[in-house]
């Protein structure tokens, strides 16, 4: 059975088809590719499957449960997580700070001992802090902990977008765009990143324009163009795809 | 907190303690006043917190004074049982009315806000339980054991004890894990639904929380003025709620709204002299500084006094670091 999976799946904005009857499934362990030219809808598939647009047609189901229909975050609950393809971080708080806000549905002491910070709510803290330094220090973040968020340089804010949705345990993680903008080195530090999450068993879909990243990374690709998807398969499959290099690669080199 | 931050604390205290005798009844009765406004402006300061400008302060404010004259007059309660129990009113009302406002998004909230306003105001006076444009009867003076409430420095220092309540509750919220998630909404709303917090949830119960200090701060009023009148809680009140938490300095957290009730009440009492200009030099003040001080008077004091201050220490010999503490130990 696999871990998500979008059943004729249709999303309009007005007269404005941004994804059209989409099918397809992501299985558990896998990094799955979602890619396509500009405007092709593969944002709006993420913001459809976290629940952040309701959909407009179609079924989600995520782990065997039917999620259409569910809010942001109650999606974020069902374990599922998302970078941002903007940066969207808490630019007036720390790193820490940051990876500990995704923390914020695991480290739960009850409101009312939160208040009155009694010492569970503060055993509680201290766990997720540790934790919260762990995946700082994995992230490759550990030298700006007490650093504003907005004061990082681009990479690092990317990473650190990361690392908030590495905070929330997720089963399944959404990354939009997680190397953009990123220079060589930290491309390919990000890359083995990818692959060391997925080896720790979360499972990956992934938005990402860098094609070398995609076909070196991905198991499977999903191509959509116009919001259709338009081919799928194993990374040598799309490279050698017809209907893909003319919806998409008329521009660019494989 | 600091050596110098704890010391600054303590004067501060003993001269709140001492000040009722330093200063005369009419000056005495501002400070009353002032008390109850700078609740309003921590109540605008908590919600604005999670992203929700709320101009609906006069409502529930006008609902805390309301309940506490009407209790009184007509079921002869104590005062100190009206107190929360306004307060509890304006959170069950508060309730019914945010669970539809709250999901529809902040421009809804504030719009809304400035419709409760003044629906309030004109409830209070057309419903002839509530006595009209005159407003209710005059209450009985609360008492508490020998102490009665015509003494103006019994109703300050109840004040101040109402207020020192307030900013504890709202500190420690804002220090514990629902505060880290409320600035998770008010920094960006997208992020912070995505780690799983509730934003609806969490937003009602900032406003309800909010709504509770605001009509506590109502009853309070009326214990200093002894009667509730419409004109009391006007959409002109619900405004200068902002302006306390913009001139006293809108990044500086609960010590903000605090420092510009006083400034925007103490202004207006100065220009008496200039009697019918006074709004309009008041309104000029504000937009003064406004533009060219719009981190607000603590903006002020960190960015000139603290490196003033620094230096004299330097100079002095001691050690810099601990002064840092002296404004932004507050900060959430």
């Amino acid at each position: 059975m696999p871990l998500l999976q979008l059943s004729n799946v249709s999303k309009d904005f007005g007269k404005l088809q941004a994804v059209s009857d989409l099918t397809f499934s992501v299985d558990k362990g896998e990094i799955h590719s979602l890619i396509g030219p500009n405007g092709a809808g593969k944002t709006t598939v993420f913001n459809l499957i976290t629940g952040t647009f309701p959909v407009s047609a179609g079924k989600l189901a995520f782990d065997g449960d039917d999620v259409t229909g569910y809010e942001p975050h109650e999606v974020a609950q069902k374990g599922i997580s998302r970078s941002f393809q903007q940066t969207f971080l808490f630019m007036q708080s720390t790193v820490l700070e940051n990876v500990l806000i995704g923390f914020h549905m695991h480290c739960r002491a009850g409101a009312v001992h939160e208040f009155l910070h009694t010492s569970r709510s503060r055993t509680t803290d201290d766990g997720c802090r540790h934790q919260a330094l762990e995946i700082i220090d994995f992230m490759g973040l550990k030298g700006s902990t007490h650093e504003l968020a907005g004061n990082l340089p681009h990479g690092h804010q990317r990473a650190l977008g990361v690392s908030i949705a590495l905070a929330c345990n997720p089963t399944l993680l959404l990354l939009d765009e997680p190397v953009t903008g990123m220079n060589p080195t930290e491309t390919t530090e990000m890359v083995e990143r990818i692959r060391e999450i997925r080896n720790r068993g979360v499972t990956i879909i992934l938005v990402e324009h860098d094609m070398k990243v995609v076909m070196g990374v991905s198991d499977r690709i999903t191509v959509l163009s116009y919001g259709k998807k338009i081919a799928e398969g194993l990374p040598h499959q799309i490279r050698e795809n017809q209907q893909v290099v003319e919806a998409y690669l008329g521009k660019e080199e494989l | 907190m600091g050596r110098n931050a704890k010391t600054g604390l303590g004067a501060l205290i003993v001269l709140l303690l001492v000040l009722p005798w330093l200063i005369n009844p009419y000056v005495l009765q501002v400070f009353v006043l002032t008390i109850s406004y700078a609740m309003l402006g921590l109540a605008f300061a908590f919600t604005l917190k999670v992203g929700l400008p709320r101009f609906d302060v006069a409502a529930w404010w006008g609902v805390g004074a309301y309940t506490t004259a009407m209790l009184m007059l007509k079921a002869g309660m104590s005062f100190w049982l009206t107190l929360p129990i306004g307060g509890l009113i304006a959170v069950i009302l508060g309730w019914f009315i945010f669970i539809v406002v709250i999901p529809r998004g902040m421009m809804v909230f504030l719009l809304s806000g400035m419709v409760l306003t003044m629906a309030a105001q004109q409830i209070f006076a057309s419903v002839p339980f509530f006595g009209g444009w005159g407003g209710t009867d005059v209450i009985p003076l609360p008492t508490l054991g020998p102490i009665t409430f015509a003494d103006k420095k019994a109703v300050y220092f109840l004040g101040l004890v109402l207020l020192g309540v307030n900013l504890l509750v709202y500190r420690a919220l804002f220090t514990s894990k629902i505060g880290r998630a409320w600035g998770a909404i008010g920094s960006s709303l997208g992020l912070a639904s995505s780690v799983g917090v509730n934003v609806v949830r969490y937003r009602l119960a900032n406003v309800l929380i909010g709504n509770f200090f605001i009509a506590i701060a109502g009853s309070y009023l009326v214990a200093s003025t002894l009667v509730a009148i419409p004109t009391m809680f006007t959409f002109v009140n619900s405004i200068n709620v902002m302006m306390y938490v913009i001139v006293g300095g809108i990044a500086h957290g609960l010590a903000g709204p605090i420092i510009g009730a006083l400034v925007v009440t103490f202004i207006p009492e100065y220009l008496r002299m200039a009697k019918e200009y006074e709004p309009i030099v008041t309104s000029a003040a504000i937009i003064l500084i406004i533009i060219f001080v719009p981190s607000g008077i603590l903006g002020i004091l960190e960015k000139w006094v603290k490196p003033w201050f620094l230096d004299r220490f330097r100079r002095s010999g001691a050690k810099a670091g601990t002064s840092g503490a002296l404004m932004s130990s507050d900060e959430q």
